[in-house]
């Protein structure tokens, strides 16, 4: 307060500099600037008239790809604030095969996000391993209430049509998936045979008169994600074509993990196997005919669904379970577009919205692809 | 007798002319705020209101000031309060009662009429010092104190530039002073004028407590100072209106007394028939354009460095200059 101008060391060269052209001169030259400013372009962005191009990774809004999601709670139990609330059901599907056990699988009920809570940290987004959420550009979701924006899975799935696509890699980059991006998802031989239930889910009349067991199911998308997609079934695959028994130990090893890898294992568990494989033929086991070198880590990876090979003996079960295989066959002969169609129209029907009815169909199409395929 | 009565008429007609003619400046000036500070800060301004660029701002400000309560504080005295807002809108009218919008377009050319403008100009100090003391709030007290001693120690500087025009012209009648001055207005006699207009036009800008000169109502500080407890049309009345009524008449002033008036700004015969006035209210929006662009180029200065640049520097300068004109009237 009582610092006079005089005590004060100036250190800036361009106010030493100001202070020795003298007071005037500072004073013009800022008229000078504003004075050039009036007659600048404006950039102004008349907001509610124009609207800015936001940058691609803007964190407008979070949006939820409803089918995607398999209720796995990743997503709410890391958010610091809290702010996501799951709701869900579990729900029976039919054993894949004849004699198997029921299959359960989880049907989400309710997803919301409180945005009066949210600090769009995008941990969720991060967190979430099967690709259900993503950052909208979308920020116009203001409400007078503050209790509105808590925002529902409807609202969120909306949403979705205003993500961006991802942007393209750069050049050189790694292709998701890491190494070995040579074994990719799409060219994989055998499909999965988790899909009866799916399948048997898309035609809407067909579970009720088939299964009464089976409620109906909310998504059509096959449980597992796309991430644990890339391992196959054994089991479905059929019995594997297994090496003669005194094979030397290392061509054993690189027999299966060729054998692995035509077949769209992914790397590791190609070697895993093949690794397992090598290490029953050192000790001697006798494997042909019999897929134990699988068996090992399959059972560790996939759930209680499928244990035994053997079809257990259930009378009651069977015919169900008969009807749905052969259903399904039907279905699979089906052309896919048509298969869209139905879908969507039976979405549409249920009063899904539309871009969950869209989905839907696509995933339906894609599934009767590949099992026309298969 | 019927003479007299023509007079009042006549009068009358002048008080009319005036009464509609401030208020409508006022807004023109007050839009030209809005927008010329918007463009100068690479703003767009108001936008929306009356629909071509915002055109009616302020009329939809007064309406909103219009609609809203009237609250005087409790503890504040009452009359006191009210009376103030008169005591400082009251003179920023009066002024503009001498000053000559052409050669004979002017309500009174008064015999003193730079006396009187000073004169009247001063009033609202005293309407400053009764909101800032009656409002019962330590801001506005503050501010009031702030308001009276900027206000007085610039009012010298003001006065005396004025006298130093007086002098030169050898007339205190406005109409008077733009007849003496002649081509080139601020050039000739030498140095005088134009630090003489220097001077003026700093202290201006400080007389209306614009930015940089802008404590007693620093908003930052002390809300805005002296009218803190102002609300509704009191605010207007005795804050805004007068601000801006004041920037327009000290605009008019400068430019009766440095510019030339309503003399062409070249003596050429075809500038000298375009209208008077119209010269007139160019060089005035020059003045006003000035103020403008002054506010959002410089920070607002502290208390102590605005009280040392009067009393050190305006004051002494001007007293320099009335020596100068004394010695230029003497002997030139």
């Amino acid at each position: 307060m009582a610092v006079d101008e005089k005590d004060i060391t100036y250190v800036d060269p361009r106010l030493e500099r100001a202070r020795r052209m003298g007071v005037g001169v500072g004073l013009l030259k800022g008229l000078a600037v504003t004075f050039k400013h009036l007659f600048k372009r404006n950039t102004v962005i008349e907001y509610p008239d124009e609207k800015q191009d936001l940058p691609p990774r803007t964190r407008g809004v979070i949006a939820l790809k409803e089918e995607n999601c398999t209720v796995c709670m990743l997503c709410s139990r890391e958010c610091p604030d809290w702010c996501i609330y799951i709701e869900s059901h579990k729900e029976e599907l039919p054993p894949k095969r004849a004699g198997g056990r029921k299959r359960k699988r989880n049907v989400l009920d309710r997803f919301a996000i409180d945005y009066a809570l949210c600090m769009y940290c995008g941990i969720c987004v991060e967190v979430c391993p099967y690709d259900a959420l993503f950052w909208s550009r979308e920020f116009e979701y203001a409400e007078y209430d503050i209790r509105a924006l808590t925002h529902e899975k409807e609202r969120l799935s909306d949403w979705m049509a205003t993500v961006l696509p991802p942007p393209p890699l750069e050049v050189g980059a790694e292709l998701p998936g890491a190494p070995g991006a040579e074994v990719a998802l799409p060219e994989r031989p055998a499909p999965r045979v988790s899909s009866p239930a799916a399948r048997a889910s898309a035609p809407a009349p067909a579970p009720a008169e088939a299964a009464p067991a089976v409620p109906e199911p909310a998504t059509a998308e096959p449980l597992p994600g796309p991430k644990r997609a890339s391992e196959p079934e054994p089991a479905a695959a059929g019995p594997v074509p297994a090496p003669a028994p005194a094979e030397d130990p290392q061509a054993v090893y690189d027999a299966v993990l060729k054998e692995q890898l035509e077949r769209g294992s992914s790397p590791q568990v190609a070697e895993a196997r093949a690794k397992v494989a090598r290490v029953k033929a050192e000790r001697g086991i006798a494997r042909p005919g019999v897929p134990p070198p699988m068996k090992a880590p399959e059972t560790a990876e996939s759930g209680p669904g499928q244990t035994p090979a053997v079809p257990a003996p259930e009378a009651d079960r069977a015919p169900a379970t008969e009807r749905l295989a052969g259903q399904e066959a039907a279905q699979a002969a089906e052309d896919p577009e048509a298969v869209y169609e139905r879908v969507l129209a039976e979405e549409r029907a249920k009063g899904s919205s539309e871009a969950v009815a869209q989905a839907r169909a696509k995933a339906a199409r894609m599934r009767a692809i590949k099992g026309a395929g298969g | 007798m019927e003479l007299n009565l023509t007079d009042w008429q006549i009068l009358l007609v002048k008080l009319a002319v005036v009464l509609a003619l401030v208020p409508g400046l006022t807004l023109l000036a007050g839009y030209a705020e809005h927008k010329v500070m918007a463009h100068l800060q690479h703003r767009l301004g108001p936008m929306y209101p009356g629909g071509f660029h915002g055109w009616a701002v302020l009329l939809a400000d007064g309406l909103k000031f219009f609609y809203k309560e009237d609250i005087i504080p409790k503890a504040a005295d009452r009359r006191v309060f009210s009376l103030a807002t008169f005591a400082i809108f009251v003179p920023a009218i009066m002024v503009y009662l001498v000053i000559p919008l052409d050669r004979n377009l002017i309500v009174e050319d008064l015999d003193v009429g730079i006396f009187y403008l000073l004169a009247i100009s001063s009033v609202s100090v005293i309407g400053v010092l009764m909101a800032g003391w009656s409002s019962a709030n330590k801001y506005a007290l503050i501010g009031a104190l702030r308001s009276a001693g900027q206000l007085i120690a610039y009012e010298l500087p003001i006065v005396l530039s004025a006298a130093v025009i007086a002098m030169l012209a050898g007339t205190m009648s406005l109409v008077g002073i733009v007849e003496a001055q002649d081509w080139p207005f601020l050039i000739w006699p030498p140095g005088i004028g134009l630090i003489a207009f220097l001077v003026f036009t700093a202290a201006s800008v400080a007389e209306l407590t614009r930015p940089p000169f802008d404590m007693p109502v620093a908003e930052s500080e002390i809300i805005t100072g002296p009218f803190t407890e102002y609300t509704g049309m009191r605010f207007i009345f005795s804050y805004f209106f007068p601000e801006v009524a004041n920037m327009v008449a000290l605009g008019a002033v400068a430019t009766t007394l440095f510019l030339g008036g309503y003399k062409p700004p070249v003596p050429w015969a075809p500038l000298e028939a375009v209208p008077g006035a119209l010269w007139f209210a160019l060089k005035t929006s020059f003045m006003v354009f000035l103020f403008l662009w002054i506010r959002p180029t410089f920070p607002r200065l502290r208390e102590d460095q605005l009280q040392r640049f009067a009393w050190k520097v305006l004051i002494p300068v001007t007293l320099l200059l009335i020596m100068a004109a004394g010695a230029w009237v003497l002997y030139a």
